[in-house]
């Protein structure tokens, strides 16, 4: 058993971020592309670094720095869960290499854990991530004792333990859930997307605080602590641990995260082979009749073909919808709520409704599907490219998809805002062309970079949809760029607002026109 | 049909490719195009096919230059790769019917030929299901039915007869020997050399990327040695291009 497991996860460690690949390839392009990903996995570092050490240093100066550990641990857990959650059954259950494991003679229990010990060292660098920069700034601000460090080094192995079993149990129900219906992946979608939206819930419901008084900011560490204690219990604990050198709470962390990840992991290899045949097994019927076929223009076919592959998968699907569906939620809660309750709170007078518009367009543009569209094809881009097809009417049908799937999201969320937010003529423009303006480039931009960093020798989705150059560099392009726009408009004097956001929306009107241009004429059998 | 005029490819950081290789495929040959693996079959066959570029050379379809005016040139070919991985999402009717879209080809039309041709390969009642149920054999049938769908001047097809069952292999030499009939060209690359020797009225020998042997199968064959025996003695002894034409 322990020779198996020592195979199996030296197998799946071999290759883990395309390692593999990149040590033995001899395609230059491809190495290119691999020190692409991990420029922008260091940018995203970056990024993290800075937001996570601002994050604890805040914490320290109002005088709640003995949360920092707490408040870090449940960042890293809820990162671990979230994106954990979508990709677990497809990581666990995939099926590339299913057939080759059944027939060696390995038993379920390795095999499951060797997929358990790839994603945990993928979250335990997650962990790190967070963990390290806010730790510094914690440890040369507040100069803890040997206690805190050993309580964190000993318990930081432990830390991606609970999100995970918490992800593989939820991923591990929906994907079995799913592979008992005829559409697994759209089932699998719909109750991922309905999980999601279900934690969202329950987790604003938890940690409601009502009225927040002057004595409780007074007190802010008890009252973060509380409020982490609320969310998610296991944080405090390993936290105080290492801040009050309680050795019980620390022990008490590490029972209950091997304890629960240890039964979750048990089940999913009880019933991994059960699962994995159900998801791959043929439910072909075999009893066609010929009948009537109907015509369709090209772009017509290359859409519906588009929309059936973008269908097909549920990581690809819960991984972009989520945003058009936060919109919706979000304007209908406006209009439950009234706008009202967006400006009460702030200390400076902002016009909201001036920057709601770039809210939504960021919303909006949060992952598009373009981004990953190309990728997607996989190992079947060849017959895009032997067929009498032009990157034009491929890309079209990529970025109409796109587009026909937000439109439903964009109207019932425009609908929603207008009730709420009853605009005059010159806010209902804006609030109607600039999240329109903002799709259209994200979806002409997703594709741009697509083209330019495509992964299609992939053996799973995940690998593409979530981890890609592209994924990062072209999913959220729209979404990062609202945020400077919409900061530019606040910032604008009052007449000239009009003038920022109609210039905003001519540039991005602009590029988009460009990068359209630009992609049609794309050579796609010379670098694709 | 086809004329390839030293055609070369080579890939970055790899010794594989195919260095100045020129062809003629003209209307009813039946050309056969064998090599060991690695030898550049696949990577000439990507480059007709217009799914590849090249870094010299130059490929011409029905007159028509693959590089200058490559949909003019798919419009007239289908290739059908070795592993033919289809879109798994679709049912085979609707792959099909997704071709006989990007073709152009009339309901009538289309109704007809899937209806002949499923019947022949024996996979009409397996058109409604998922392609990702199909067998690898099943594959190769629907990719072959692709092809018919839209009737191609010019076939190129990679390693055709393996995964099919045998009856499959028969009709598929049938559909071949028709297709040439009728004027249109085959160029397929094979390791199985009784079908090529059987088959084909031209053979060319790849090896190392470089054109070995190519000529009439008559011609290669005629002293009374098998595809088989010259096709090892070419690839043991000969370095350059030898044309028994």
């Amino acid at each position: 058993m322990w020779g198996q497991l020592r195979t199996l996860i030296k197998l799946e460690l071999c290759n883990i971020f395309g390692l593999n690949v990149f040590r033995f390839s001899k395609d230059k392009k491809a190495k290119s592309k691999s020190v692409m990903l991990l420029a922008v996995c260091i940018c995203l570092l970056i990024m993290m670094v800075f937001y996570v050490g601002s994050l604890a240093a805040g914490l320290i100066l109002l005088g709640a720095g003995e949360v920092v550990p707490s408040y870090l641990l449940m960042i890293s857990s809820l990162l671990i869960f979230i994106f954990g959650m979508f990709k677990a059954g497809s990581v666990i259950f995939r099926k590339g290499g299913y057939d080759i494991l059944c027939a060696l003679p390995v038993s379920s229990t390795a095999v499951v854990a060797g997929r358990l010990v790839r994603m945990y060292v993928e979250n335990l660098l997650i962990v790190l991530a967070v963990l390290l920069p806010g730790t510094a700034v914690y440890v040369w601000s507040l100069r803890p004792g040997p206690s805190f460090f050993l309580t964190l080094i000993l318990g930081v192995w432990f830390v991606p333990l609970i999100p995970m079993a918490g992800a593989i149990l939820i991923g591990a129900l929906i994907t079995g859930i799913s592979s008992r219906m005829r559409h697994k992946s759209l089932a699998a979608a719909g109750l991922s997307i309905l999980a999601m939206i279900g934690i969202l819930y329950g987790s604003m419901r938890i940690s409601a605080v009502g009225d927040i008084s002057l004595e409780m900011l007074k007190e802010l560490t008890s009252f973060i602590t509380e409020l982490l204690g609320k969310v998610y219990p296991p944080a405090v604990w390993l936290g105080w641990a290492a801040v009050q050198g309680n050795l019980l709470q620390g022990l008490l962390f590490a029972g209950a995260s091997l304890g629960m990840f240890g039964a979750v992991s048990a089940g999913t290899a009880f019933f991994f082979h059960q699962i994995c045949r159900s998801l791959f097994g043929s439910s072909a019927r075999h009893d066609y009749r010929m009948g009537r076929l109907k015509e369709d223009s090209l772009l017509v076919s290359l859409c519906r073909r588009e929309f059936q592959r973008y269908f097909s998968s549920s990581v690809y699907v819960t991984n972009t919808i989520m945003g058009p569906i936060m919109g919706c939620v979000l304007a209908g809660a406006l209009l439950v709520v009234g706008p009202d309750a967006l400006t009460t709170p702030l200390p400076v007078p902002i016009n909201i409704n001036g920057l709601i518009p770039f809210a939504f367009a960021g919303i909006f543009c949060m992952m598009t599907t373009t981004a990953t569209s190309v990728s997607m094809e996989g190992k079947n881009w060849w017959i895009a490219k032997s067929l009498p097809l032009s990157a034009k009417n491929i890309l079209d049908a990529k970025i109409l998809m796109n587009l026909l799937l937000f439109l439903p999201f964009y109207f019932l969320s425009e609908i929603f805002l207008i009730l709420a937010l009853r605009p005059g003529a010159e806010e209902l423009l804006w609030l109607l062309l600039i999240p329109a303006v903002f799709l259209l480039f994200s979806c002409v931009y997703g594709i741009t970079v697509n083209l330019h960093f495509p992964v299609l020798n992939w053996e799973n989705e995940v690998s593409v949809v979530k981890q890609s150059a592209s994924c990062v560099l072209g999913g959220m392009g729209g979404f990062l760029l609202a945020i400077p726009c919409a900061a530019g408009a606040a910032a604008a004097p009052e007449e000239y607002v009009w003038l920022i956001k109609g210039g905003i929306c001519l540039a991005l009107l602009l590029t988009t026109g460009f990068l359209y241009r630009k992609n049609n004429r794309f050579d796609l059998c010379g670098k694709v | 049909m086809l004329r390839i005029e030293h055609l070369t490819k080579h890939y970055k950081g790899s010794s594989k490719g195919v260095t100045d290789l020129s062809l003629h495929i003209a209307p009813g040959d039946i050309y056969a195009f064998i090599g060991h693996n690695g030898a550049g079959k696949t990577t000439t066959l990507k480059c007709v096919a217009g799914i590849q570029d090249f870094d010299a050379g130059t490929i011409q379809i029905c007159g028509l230059d693959i590089q200058k005016s490559p949909m003019e040139c798919k419009r007239q070919i289908a290739y059908i790769p070795d592993n033919p991985d289809l879109y798994e999402y679709l049912t085979g009717i609707q792959y099909l019917n997704f071709v006989a879209d990007v073709f152009r080809i009339g309901p009538g039309e289309r109704e007809e030929r899937i209806r002949e041709y499923g019947d022949r390969f024996e996979i009409t009642a397996s058109l409604g299901d998922l392609i990702s149920t199909y067998s690898h054999g099943m594959k190769q049938k629907l990719a072959l039915l692709s092809a018919l769908v839209h009737q191609p001047k010019l076939w190129i097809l990679d390693e055709p007869f393996v995964g099919l069952d045998p009856k499959a292999a028969v009709i598929l030499k049938e559909i071949m020997g028709s297709v040439c009939a009728g004027g249109g060209a085959i160029f397929f690359s094979t390791h199985v050399l009784d079908v090529a020797e059987k088959l084909c009225n031209r053979v060319a020998i790849i090896k190392d990327g470089v054109l070995a042997a190519s000529g009439s199968m008559e011609e290669l064959v005629r002293q009374g040695q098998s595809l088989e025996s010259i096709f090892m003695e070419v690839v043991d002894h000969v370095g350059t291009a030898q044309d028994a034409d």
